[in-house]
């Protein structure tokens, strides 16, 4: 299975890379001024985010020697072993801010929730993968993908983290939706989704979660609040105007009247110190990025490679749309990072591992099933 | 490899191209959707970035500069010889900035058992502030010691919102040294605050409540600066982006003499007197001291004074808050002889050596108008009459000369009108005439009233300056100057802005020939053998004065006292005015002293401290000059 064939590198996919180092480098750049000056103690984010980024590089190195088709088989072992790690989490966690999300490794705080959603990415894949259905899927087809997900969710909910948990769910419709399912079952699927809503509403959701809805829908009722944030971000994105202020000229975020703006606002400093044009350019190499990803699931060479690269791509797609809308005032303060822009480790790694398994899926299109390994 | 269900990867491969076309498909669709939100997201910045980019600039702006305002030193005052009677100090207040704090009543709570203070005074001064926007910063505290400073400055991470901020206080270096005349500052009204520029005055400034601090308000003032700071969410300044530095006010170099008006208030303090002592260059119209008694403490107004101590100085029945110099008004007694003299001279009634019998008491209708000397003067002219303070000889020429008379020559000396000094609420004093009367009182004038005028008592009214100008006008020829009490204004710069020069109000054309022989009557008061100040002298100065006793009642039940038992609020106030040297005065010096019951003996020995003062270089001078032609002779 370590068999270097040479075709490998001449179907790499040197395009993939060169628009994620593109995005990197500039988010690495936006990381430095966002937690510009450097604080006196402690390992400045920027420092600690281009070492996870290195390790990221390395961990896609190493999954290229794989086949992508062998997740197959780690599907589940990996499924378990989030499980566990989730329910961990909820015992032995770190918690910041009323929530328990990291495990903490000494040298990293690992966010278990994040790898959830790629775990979910490929699990889903395997399945709809292995189970074809050219009429689409019907209800009862439904059964294990659901459970698969409603577990991870659940327990990203108890932790509370709303944000990731809604991500599952996204992940959950987008592929579901993706691989096509009957009429009646897109009915059932909306009854019960509202019906969950509602139930979540009054019985899962805690206060603050819920005020953070309610100040979308009227922020200047609570300019120190989560309108705060948001009215705060608007002003640093808007200010900046067409060409920006200059690079760690930013003053909203320098001054912290920002918040979390080198994580889930970082775009923000992005759009105060590179203006319109700067943003333009940033989203350009972002979204071909993306564009990338789905071309890499069209020319993909089977269905699990179509799968695992259209997910990954949605993966990264609603998250990065989410935050945008939410920088940009468009939804609520859901904590949900800018993929491979906002500080944190666990994030980061995610999304450089989500883009592995894309070059994989890329570099072996060409493969045949006599080409390939056999696994005994 | 058992929970797959597959055995090897072949399995997996095989596929089906319908299906794959069909995902394609799927993807292409996919693709579009990623393109809507590209747009979406790629619009909403076109909007906030390019359409509402100047609107969100400004935001930012007044998001992140926080202009302080830096008041301006306040100018110095100076006394004559340059000495620094008024300056400024950094004065430490505690404030608090109200959008800095969460919660201002936990913070306030926090500070008060801190500093161990009592928080409904916290709190009124947060209710007084509650009109201002949050971020200006309001005074809990005016300078605080050294203690509480530290306190705060080592805290500060405990009071969020809660800073000290320095602003200049005024320093008195000769204390409460011609308090009347400087005045003192205090946090401006909600009165004066709508009443003056707003681009001037904010709530919380300090703005001159009384004297020159009020009146010269514009000059001193000066103008504030202002820092533009960067702030930070949290209200911590960040940099300073812009500062302009306040333009301090003018400096005020007065014409008063600080060693002077030491000596007249610390003699008049020492006596416990209660009083005016006004001195003056009769040739100018400098006036070198003006002091009241009791002085007004100076230092209890500095943070704004108390209610107690308010209440205390209302309540002093010397009252210590009214300037003697300008605002109170007495009877001038004998002083007002020289006045009576004038209009004798002038209209020919008398001539110098017109003598008049004084048996002790003049008799006129069917009433007996005493002497102050009972057993009576004998045969008197007009020096015997000033230098002995007759009486009847008075009598008799106020009598032949009429009340107006008399008031026309007050007016000309200065009485009964306005000085137009530069002190607040001056009185104008009164000059009784029959008009005056008939308006007043509906009544006709009685001829004896005319006696009580022509020595001084009656309805006769002065303010010790009045006295003082009409001792100048004597002295000086029949000039009446403008008094003055500011010699120049400076810039910061040093510039003058403003300089001193005599004003003559009006000049006598004609009847100054007749000063002279008033004023050898006024040098006998105080060089002859049987003058009323003869405690008065100075060895090698002539002085030329006139003493006076202003009768505050007339009642029978204290007639037999002595006077050392009659209550203080009943007894006569004492005048002395003088003038020196007589061959070519210089200075005039007028002392009142109420209650002080005899001008000569209680006002006379502060106008004597007064020349000795000014005239010690001369006076020392002439000493050793004595001592030298002695030892020659010898």
């Amino acid at each position: 299975m370590f068999r270097i064939d040479r075709r490998f590198f001449q179907n790499f996919d040197w395009i993939l890379l060169l628009l994620l180092l593109g995005v990197a480098g500039m988010a690495l750049m936006n990381l430095y001024s966002a937690s510009y000056p450097p604080s006196p103690w402690g390992m400045p984010p920027f420092v600690k985010q281009c070492y996870l980024f290195l390790f990221g590089m390395l961990c896609i190195l190493f999954i290229l020697f794989f086949d992508y088709r062998e997740l197959h088989f780690w599907n589940y072992p990996f499924y378990v072993l989030i499980i566990i790690l989730l329910l961990l989490v909820l015992f032995v966690g770190n918690s910041a801010g009323g929530a328990q999300r990291w495990i903490n490794l000494g040298f990293f705080r690992l966010q278990p929730s994040e790898l959830a959603k790629l775990m979910l990415v490929v699990t889903l894949a395997s399945y709809y993968s292995r189970k074809e259905q050219t009429e689409g899927y019907g209800i009862r087809d439904m059964i294990t993908p659901v459970l698969l997900t409603l577990l991870p969710f659940l327990l990203i909910m108890k932790q509370p983290d709303l944000g990731t948990a809604l991500m599952l769910g996204i992940i959950f419709v987008s592929m579901t939706v993706f691989a096509k399912i009957r009429i009646q079952t897109y009915g059932l699927g909306l009854v019960l989704g509202g019906a969950a809503g509602v139930f979540a509403w009054f019985f899962l959701l805690r206060d603050y979660q819920k005020r953070r809805i309610e100040t979308l829908l009227n922020p200047a009722k609570d300019p120190m609040g989560q309108g705060y944030q948001i009215l705060q971000s608007k002003i640093a994105v808007g200010s900046g105007g067409v060409g920006g202020k200059g690079y760690l000229e930013g003053t909203q975020g320098h001054l912290h009247f920002l918040p979390e703006r080198h994580t889930d606002f970082a775009f923000s400093v992005w759009g105060e110190e590179w203006g319109f044009a700067g943003s333009l350019f940033f989203l350009g190499v972002y979204f071909t990025m993306l564009f990338w990803g789905l071309y890499v699931a069209m020319t993909a060479r089977d269905r699990f490679g179509v799968f695992l690269s259209f997910g990954v791509v949605m993966l990264i797609f609603w998250q990065a749309v989410i935050n945008l809308l939410m920088i940009l005032g468009f939804l609520p303060v859901v904590g949900i990072p800018l993929p491979l822009v906002s500080y944190g480790g666990s994030s980061l790694l995610t999304t450089l591992l989500g883009l592995g398994i894309l070059m994989n899926v890329r570099m072996r299109r060409f493969q045949t099933g006599q080409n390939a390994d056999k696994m005994k | 490899m058992k929970w797959s269900g597959y055995n090897n990867l072949e399995e997996l491969t095989e596929y089906d191209d319908a299906d794959l076309d069909f995902l394609k498909r799927r993807i292409v669709f996919a693709g579009l959707i990623v393109l809507c939100f590209a747009a979406i997201i790629i619009a909403r910045l076109w909007f906030l970035q390019v359409h509402k980019g100047d609107e969100y600039r400004d935001r930012a702006d007044n998001n992140r500069v926080r202009v302080r305002e830096v008041a301006a030193p306040r100018g110095n005052i100076f006394d004559a010889k340059s000495r620094k009677m008024v300056t400024n100090r950094p004065s430490f207040n505690v404030v608090l900035v109200r959008e800095d704090s969460n919660d201002v009543d936990k913070l306030l709570k926090k500070l008060a058992t801190a500093l161990d203070l009592d928080i409904s005074m916290l709190w009124e001064k947060l209710r007084d502030a509650s009109t201002k926007p949050r971020h200006i910063p309001v005074r809990l505290l005016v300078d605080v010691d050294w203690q509480t400073l530290a306190y705060v400055e080592n805290h500060n991470q405990e009071f969020p919102g809660i800073r000290i901020e320095t602003t200049p206080a005024r320093v008195y270096h000769y204390e409460n040294l011609a308090a009347h005349a400087i005045g003192y500052l205090g946090e401006i009204s909600k009165k004066e605050l709508a009443a003056r520029d707003s681009d001037i005055y904010t709530g919380g400034d300090l703005i001159g409540k009384m004297g020159l601090e009020r009146l010269r308000e514009t000059d001193l003032r000066g103008e504030k600066g202002s820092s533009s700071s960067e702030v930070n969410a949290r209200g911590f300044e960040q940099q300073l982006l812009k500062s302009i530095e306040p333009l301090p006010g003018n400096d005020i170099q007065l014409t008063i003499d600080a060693e002077l008006q030491k000596v007249a208030e610390d003699l008049m303090d020492s006596g416990g007197k209660a009083g005016a002592v006004v001195a003056m260059e009769v040739k100018t119209g400098r006036m070198l001291a003006l002091a009241s008694n009791p002085v007004l403490p100076l230092n209890q107004f500095v943070g704004g004074i108390s209610h107690k101590n308010w209440n205390a100085l209302l309540d002093n029945e010397k009252h210590p808050l009214i300037n003697k110099v300008v605002q109170a008004m007495y009877p001038p007694g004998s002083t007002y002889k020289m006045i009576t003299a004038m209009a004798g001279l002038s209209t020919g009634v008398i001539d110098k050596d017109t003598v008049f019998y004084c048996p002790g008491f003049y008799t006129f209708g069917n009433r007996r108008y005493h002497c102050w000397k009972h057993s009576g003067h004998g045969a008197v002219n007009l020096k015997r009459a000033i230098s002995e303070s007759c009486d009847v000889y008075f009598y008799q020429v106020g009598l032949r000369v009429g009340v107006d008379k008399l008031a026309e020559f007050a007016n000309k000396f200065g009485l009964g009108h306005k000085s137009g000094i530069e002190l607040e609420h001056e009185k104008s004093g009164l000059t009784p005439t029959k008009e005056w009367k008939k308006k007043k009182y509906g009544q006709k004038w009685q001829d004896g009233e005319t006696l009580s005028v022509a020595i001084g008592q009656g309805f006769n009214l002065v303010t010790p300056l009045q006295i003082c100008l009409m001792t100048a006008t004597i002295a000086n020829g029949g000039k009446q100057y403008l008094p003055q009490i500011i010699e120049k204004v400076t810039d910061p710069d040093g510039k003058i802005i403003e300089q001193f020069e005599p004003v003559v109000v009006t000049e006598m054309t004609g009847d100054e020939r007749f000063l002279p022989l008033i004023r050898e009557g006024m040098e006998e008061v105080v060089q002859g053998r049987r003058g009323t100040a003869r405690l008065v002298r100075i060895k090698g100065l002539t002085i030329g004065g006139k003493t006076g006793t202003a009768q505050v009642v007339r009642l029978k039940e204290y007639k037999h006292l002595k006077e050392e038992d009659i209550p203080y609020k009943f007894r006569d106030h004492a005048w002395f005015t003088c003038y020196a040297p007589a061959e070519d005065p210089e200075i005039a010096v007028t002392v009142l002293v109420e209650h002080g019951l005899h001008g000569g003996s209680g006002a006379g020995p502060v106008a004597r401290a007064i020349l000795e003062a000014y005239f010690s270089g001369y006076l020392q001078l002439h000493e050793e000059t004595e001592k030298a032609a002695k030892e020659e002779e010898e």
